[in-house]
């Protein structure tokens, strides 16, 4: 049901409220203002003032934004992960029209991903002087990055600031829509307490040091300056920030996303062949845990064999229930790598509560995007079932919201 | 040989310099906190250089051609 609310900007008592009794106005969503005049066409010239004007808002009360919180260091893929996540809920996702060339958020039609870094509260050249890294909470404006988000989800626009990561400089801000789907992304979607209350998901990406190493080298050791004693400098004088703000933030996570290396080849630390493990809290409202042929059973199962030729180091999986900072998880786990799709499907088949809406959907959006990186592994995986996962949560979301009376939506 | 590099030029200048500018705010002692800060600042350069070169490796010249150009004969598409 839509409920919308018209308020006088004449400061008269002319509040209303007009429900309408429909049942399909899930698509109804972003508040709407419209202005417009009632006054008799007034005879006298520039007596427009005396004409009354309404602005009607309307959210579609009870549907509101679902925010989902997605945590993970600097050259970590969360960008692949919001490519992904954003592929399932259909579109390309880009950035603004014709906004600032230098912006982080990225649209479709039903997400909307920002960039916490527009939250920082010090530029390039303040944290130089004050000797404080992005990391640390000084260098974040949480009071802001609360009320944007807490407006977004209460289906007001805002006007986010753009840390432009090119000149290291906070730009003019840009406007952002109430979108279906809000993700934050970046290094404290669950730092404060506030604004982790307003999450509906969380996740982290929470990768080794070994492999951040090796997935660093990757990156820079072509670009010119950089050396093997440069990025692990960089690593290791970002260490102690990371350990005291960013890591803690996994006890709070709905699913943790863990990337190790590889146990299938003794001493690997090429951080090519990985291990990859999905931890899923148990109990959370709308999110049932993926398992493995028998739920809250220990299972190791590798999948190579009559039915499946893998080639070295294979496939290893594992599934169990494990206790994570206190709390009940399931984990699933992969260790190795695909060759080829059959493996895939097989693999699919296998898994349970996958929130799929069709047999081998898994494997089609893995194959829709196989050139990013970790299609053939763990990562790509696993971050493709939480992007299911994520639909699932926000469609029943939406079907509950849709059952409230708005009444009692409001008190 | 240097392989090529696809970074636009100004992005990996900076990472250059910041990686300079890093050592030496470092010589004094590993762990500063201007030391954190300026290792921080490479980080985020060499995160945004990788991106720009993401998105340049990303472009096909006949798509980007295309783009502008939508009536050519190498370039039309219909559905039906």
């Amino acid at each position: 049901m839509a409920a919308c609310t018209v308020y006088s900007t004449q400061s008269l008592s002319t509040n209303c409220s007009i429900s309408t009794p429909s049942k399909t106005q899930y698509g109804f969503h972003q508040r709407q203002v419209v202005f417009y005049t009632t006054s008799r066409r007034n005879s006298r010239r520039g007596s427009s003032s005396s004409s009354s004007r309404y602005v009607i808002t309307c959210a579609a009360g009870d549907s509101q934004t679902v925010v989902i919180g997605l945590a993970a260091d600097s050259g970590c893929g969360k960008s692949t992960f919001m490519r992904r996540l954003t592929s399932v809920f259909g579109g390309a996702a880009e950035p603004p029209k014709g906004g600032n060339p230098d912006s982080n958020t990225l649209i479709s039609d039903t997400t909307t991903v920002i960039c916490l870094d527009d939250y920082h509260s010090l530029d390039r050249t303040g944290r130089k002087e004050k000797g404080v890294t992005a990391l640390d909470p000084r260098a974040n404006n949480f009071d802001l990055m609360y009320d944007q988000v807490k407006a977004l989800k209460e289906g007001i626009s805002v006007q986010k600031p753009i840390y432009n990561h090119v000149t290291g400089l906070l730009d003019p801000p840009e406007l952002i829509k109430p979108p279906k789907i809000l993700v934050i992304e970046g290094l404290h979607p669950m730092f404060d307490s506030r604004v982790r209350e307003l999450l509906d998901f969380s996740i982290y990406l929470d990768i080794s040091n070994e492999v951040k190493f090796a997935w660093k080298i990757q990156r820079d050791m072509a670009e010119r300056g950089h050396s093997l004693e440069s990025i692990k400098a960089s690593i290791e004088a970002r260490k102690p920030d990371f350990e005291a703000y960013i890591d803690p933030q996994k006890q709070y996570a709905d699913a943790v996303i863990e990337v190790l290396p590889t146990q299938l080849i003794p001493d690997d630390n090429e951080g090519k062949i990985l291990r990859v493990r999905l931890i899923q809290k148990e109990g959370v409202k709308y999110f049932s845990p993926v398992y493995l042929f028998d739920d809250g059973s220990t299972i190791s199962w590798i999948p190579c064999g009559r039915k499946l030729t893998c080639s070295y180091p294979g496939i290893k999986f594992f599934y169990g229930p494990e206790t994570y900072y206190g709390n009940e998880v399931s984990v699933v786990e992969m260790d190795g790598q695909f060759d080829r799709l059959d493996e895939l499907i097989y693999v699919e088949s296998h898994l349970s509560n996958l929130s799929t809406k069709f047999y081998g959907e898994v494997t089609q959006q893995m194959l829709k995007h196989a050139d990013f990186p970790g299609s053939n592994n763990g990562t790509g995986l696993f971050q493709t079932i939480i992007g299911l996962k994520i639909r699932d949560l926000y469609e029943q979301l939406i079907a509950t919201k849709a059952e409230t009376p708005v009444g009692a939506a409001k008190a | 040989a240097r392989p090529v590099l696809a970074t636009p030029e100004k992005i990996s200048e900076k990472v250059e310099e910041s990686i300079k500018s890093a050592e030496e705010a470092c010589s004094g002692g590993g762990d500063s906190a201007e030391c954190a800060a300026a290792w921080d600042e490479v980080e985020e350069l060499s995160a945004a250089a990788s991106h720009a070169r993401d998105k340049q490796k990303e472009s096909d010249p006949l798509e980007n051609y295309c783009k502008d150009n939508p009536e050519t004969e190498e370039c039309r598409t219909y559905d039906n």
